[in-house]
């Protein structure tokens, strides 16, 4: 048993030590906004946010966790974050097939969060563990600067 | 299943030794191949290896340290965080660890070839005490460190002075989210433009980091002009040393590269 803080909820986890917290998501709490891509760590599309920090959840086990607070998408779109996010994503367009856009804007949140004002090159790299093979990117900085202006004070 | 996740070094020392566990880091190298059958001893909450402490020679990295926590520190030697920085993408550099990063044992590890070239020491702690090995004697082949069954890495102890002047270059096929092709590292130090100490190290191109101080040291107590003079020969002296193999690209390439990059070192230092 695993007890952690799943989405601001205490949550208990029977699943064994050196499961992936991306199976356990998505399997037992049925939180399939994270999305599984690669189980390699390298394309972001499972990510979430683990004690303030972006994550990939394919590359952590469940034993680490006991006692951590995880953030999902599901959680997350509550938040008033969220939807200057979700606003400014839609407002340029930023989403095409959608995939890797629950990862894209917890890696949003996580740039903006450590810092309001980022510059294009500080998204971009705040965005590079974070792949999307339709928009070629430049909408999804364009999004997160928007995100950045509209939100002022949020973050 | 029981879950070993200590809190005090004491503790995981006590599972390290009394059960057959795999030390977890921040588990970017070992969920890849996630094995159903593993223990994994979870270190991610031992506070002994999450410090970075500086005494009166060294500056002391916990083992686990995250490359995040290396970028945001001060004490942190600034050739390690330009290769923590360096390191994958964000949601890795957060979680992935230098103890990890060395115990992994390969030789493509970005931090390891930094302590390679730092000529940094490893302190390893087991149930009969604990020892100081440089991290040249810790490597014994590609996957395979001297690290005991007891034991832990719990500091890397990095020299405090001497490393201002260093040379960092990744190769690998893309900005993010790239593994080294080739990697190499320098540190040079001069007195009064007479060379004091210098080292390389190449990494990614061998079963292990490829550091030869028994070469580096022909450039030792020359001034620039007089190791200008024998760069051929230091030049050739690597050209033999470095024996490349075949990895996703072919050795010839690692080869020409690593020549390239300790070229360019040289230059950049007016020699």
């Amino acid at each position: 048993m695993i007890n952690f803080i799943l989405n601001g909820k205490e949550a208990v986890s029977n699943a064994k030590a050196n499961e992936r917290l991306l199976d356990v998501l998505r399997g037992e709490f049925k939180l399939t906004g994270v999305k599984c891509g690669c189980k390699e760590g390298e394309c972001g599309a499972c990510s979430v946010i683990i004690d303030g920090k972006l994550a990939n959840s394919c590359m952590v086990a469940m034993g680490s966790l006991e006692g951590s607070a995880v953030v999902t998408i599901e959680g997350y779109r509550e938040t008033d974050r969220f939807h200057i996010l979700d606003k400014a994503y839609a407002s340029v367009s930023a989403v095409q097939c959608g995939f890797c856009i629950p990862g894209m804007i917890l890696a949003s949140e996580c740039i903006l969060s450590r810092n309001p004002s980022p510059t294009e090159a500080e998204i971009r790299e705040g965005i590079s563990g974070n792949l999307c093979r339709c928009t070629g990117y430049n909408a999804i900085v364009d999004a997160i600067d928007i995100a950045a202006k509209e939100g002022k004070g949020l973050w | 299943m029981v879950n070993y996740l200590p809190i005090s070094l004491k503790n995981a020392l006590e599972i390290r030794a009394s059960e057959v566990v795999t030390p977890y880091g921040g588990g970017t190298d070992l969920m890849i191949r996630a094995d159903e059958k593993a223990v994994y001893l979870f270190l991610n909450k031992v506070p002994e290896m999450k410090n970075i402490e500086e005494d009166s020679k060294y500056i002391r990295i916990g083992a686990g340290c995250t490359f995040t926590d290396i970028i945001e520190n001060k004490l942190a030697p600034a050739i390690l965080k330009e290769a923590a920085s360096q390191v994958a993408a964000p949601a890795i550099r957060n979680f992935g660890t230098v103890g990890g990063n060395i115990c992994n044992g390969s030789p493509k590890g970005d931090s390891t070839l930094i302590f390679y070239v730092t000529d940094s020491i490893l302190r390893l702690v087991g149930s009969k005490g604990e020892r100081m090995l440089p991290i040249s004697e810790f490597f014994l082949g590609r996957n395979k460190t001297s690290l005991n069954e007891d034991e832990l890495l719990v500091e890397i102890l990095m020299s405090k002075s001497g490393l201002n002047n260093y040379y960092y270059k990744k190769i690998g096929a893309r900005n993010a989210l790239a593994i080294s092709r080739v990697s190499f590292a320098a540190v040079l130090d001069a007195l009064d433009n007479r060379i004091t100490h210098c080292r390389t190290a190449f990494g990614a191109i061998n079963d292990v980091v490829v550091c030869r101080a028994d070469i580096d040291a022909m450039l030792i107590g020359k001034t620039m002009e007089e190791a200008s003079r024998i760069k051929d020969e230091y030049l050739d002296a690597y050209d033999k040393a470095i024996v490349p193999i075949k990895g996703r690209v072919s050795a010839e390439y690692r080869k020409t590269v690593c020549m390239n990059l300790l070229r360019d070192f040289l230059e950049s230092n007016e020699i």
